[in-house]
């Protein structure tokens, strides 16, 4: 409930995605290993799927949900590509390690 | 609107996609190389042709639901798109062949990415918006990847995912704190309802999101991090795509978005993009300077001409018509230069094992591979902005609009910019033109097809920096038919 008595308001339902989503910013900075890498993605993208459903409620429309749902069709297309190219990684270098590829720099 | 007018505004995306769905059947009923590239060729050109009816019953621009708006300005971006993916499809024929061990799908992938890019240009609502860019987006991912033989693509592909996937999170987010604020996901509603201090605080916090995502998208500084690596790993062709398409699509997006909300009233945004806009001209030219490997080179030169490209967009708020009108001009512009040189890359590639990017490898390549190299001569001129290219042109219609818009500043930077970038291109043509060491590798079979396209894009270049004239018309009477 985002409306009415006793309910959450809006702004601490939005607070709560900012942390999630910083939560996944300093995973995706800290972590190597890239299967948390996407989760920490995943994470991301569902901080911001929180705040449209606790908007749309807020604001009486079914859009927030509607994008939820791109949301859902969007992340699990880029997961299906993501673990296409860790299946490449650990086939060809035996590891998860993101470092393990990174050789270009400058 | 009714519903033939908006049958034939659409009549590009359906092309597009039956002509998606036929290469895909094709390549599950029998693989052959060059069917699947004639399919792809034949949809290119039919999505090409189909402009010209809808464009008769366009008018004005119509809506197709809720949105997009379909009108002359997403005609002409669309044009350059489909064009840029044909060139790409043939440079990449010989390319591809000869590289890669499963062929076909990777026109399946340029055409997907073709059809999220021409959903850019029309989008009038954060959904269309996110659908374009995340079908590019996600394209893109595998044609990075590609190539299965070689270390570069995987690591560039992994780069790309990663950080193109925590720019889009971000983007999402923003949008997610606009909506929050606002109540409204379509462009033309997107403005703080509440007035309320708080409303007002997540409608600023949203867009830091949601134009930091942007600044990525177009590898702007500080969000640059990710250019030189994907540039030089991913196969030259596929980068010359990226580079053009992809950031085009995204620049357009972003144009429409600003025109259509009062995102640029609020003074704090605008400073924002302002500042991205000047580090980013200055950044890009100073880290040109010291790259020995030309796709990296022109990866930071590409971030420098993003930021160029910023003033159209600081521009476009308060005056759409010469905003748009530089755009398209520049973006044209840099789309054929910039195809032309990552086209080059690809055919002096040909026959050998990696990719002929070092400034090293061209050393003296003007007297080994005459019509490639000249037009890399062409290419770099005109990306350095000197006159009788197409480059000068574009860069005087930015100069001339940050003059319109009063943005001495940033103008400042462009001239200074300018004068930096001819630097390091003058070293490309140096390279090419001094004295060859060693044999002349005639024995080697030149991809024709390959040398063919770059070479009209390199004609292209020249033709259109000394007889601009049919062009700037045609661009004008556009922006007016859509009615700024």
């Amino acid at each position: 409930m985002i409306d009415g008595a006793g309910a959450i308001p809006l702004e601490h339902v939005i607070w709560f995605a900012i942390t999630l989503f910083l939560i996944g910013v300093v995973g995706i900075l800290i972590r190597r290993n890239v299967i948390f890498i996407l989760l920490s993605l995943e994470l991301m993208m569902n901080a911001a799927a929180v705040v449209f459903i606790a908007a749309g409620a807020f604001h009486d429309q079914a859009d927030g949900q509607v994008m939820f749902m791109f949301i859902l069709a969007l992340a699990a297309a880029e997961v299906a590509v993501a673990l296409g190219l860790v299946v490449q990684l650990s086939r060809r270098f035996k590891t998860l390690d993101i470092d393990a590829v990174s050789e270009m720099t400058g | 609107m009714n519903t033939q007018t908006t049958l034939l505004a659409c009549l590009p995306y359906i092309v597009l996609s039956a002509g998606l769905l036929v290469v895909m059947l094709g390549v599950c009923i029998r693989r052959t190389h060059f069917v699947a590239w004639s399919l792809t060729m034949v949809t290119l050109l039919a999505t090409l042709a189909s402009h010209l009816p809808g464009y008769e019953a366009l008018g004005g621009g119509t809506g197709v639901t809720m949105l997009f708006h379909v009108d002359g300005i997403s005609y002409v971006f669309n044009v350059l798109f489909v064009l840029a993916a044909i060139f790409t499809a043939v440079i990449a024929y010989q390319y591809v062949d000869e590289r890669f061990r499963f062929r076909e799908e990777f026109y399946l992938l340029l055409l997907a990415a073709t059809l999220g890019s021409l959903m850019l240009p029309s989008a009038t609502h954060f959904v269309s918006l996110l659908l374009g860019l995340e079908i590019v987006s996600i394209s893109l991912y595998a044609m990075v990847a590609y190539p299965e033989k070689v270390r570069g693509p995987l690591e560039a592909g992994l780069k790309y995912m990663i950080l193109s996937g925590a720019s889009t999170s971000a983007i999402l987010f923003g949008m997610a704190l606009i909506y929050a604020a606002s109540g409204s996901m379509e462009f033309s509603q997107v403005s703080p309802v509440s007035g309320s201090a708080e409303g007002d605080i997540f409608y600023l916090i949203g867009h830091a999101f949601f134009w930091s995502g942007i600044a990525f998208k177009l590898s702007l500084v500080p969000f640059h991090i990710w250019t030189p690596d994907v540039y030089q790993g991913a196969p030259s062709i596929v980068t010359g795509f990226i580079a053009t398409v992809s950031k085009g699509g995204v620049f357009v997006v972003v144009m429409r978005y600003v025109m259509e909300s009062d995102v640029l009233s609020s003074e704090a945004i605008t400073q924002a993009i302002f500042l991205i806009a000047a580090i980013s001209m200055i950044v890009g030219n100073l880290l040109a300077l010291q790259q020995k490997d030309l796709k990296r080179l022109l990866a930071y030169s590409s971030i420098a001409h993003m930021g160029y490209l910023v003033i159209a967009l600081l521009l476009v708020a308060t005056q759409p018509a010469i905003g748009f009108e530089t755009a398209i001009v520049y973006l044209a512009g840099y789309f054929v230069m910039t195809l032309a040189a990552f086209g080059v890359i690809t055919v002096i590639s040909h026959r050998s094992d990696s990719e002929m990017a070092s400034i090293d490898d061209i050393n003296g390549l003007l007297w080994r591979r005459p019509i490639p190299a000249a037009t890399l001569v062409v290419s770099a001129l005109s990306l350095a902005g000197i006159p009788l290219t197409m480059g000068f042109i574009a860069k005087f219609y930015l100069f001339a609009a940050g003059i319109e818009g009063e943005m001495w500043t940033l103008v400042g930077l462009l001239v200074l910019g300018s004068a930096i970038g001819i630097f390091y291109y003058l070293r490309i043509i140096f390279a090419m033109t001094s004295k060859p060491e060693g044999q002349l590798d005639a024995t080697q079979r030149e991809s024709w097809t390959g040398i063919g396209a770059v070479a009209v894009l390199g004609v292209a270049t020249l033709g259109l920096g000394i007889y601009p004239t049919p062009l700037v018309d045609l661009v004008q009477n556009l922006v007016r038919v859509s009615g700024f």
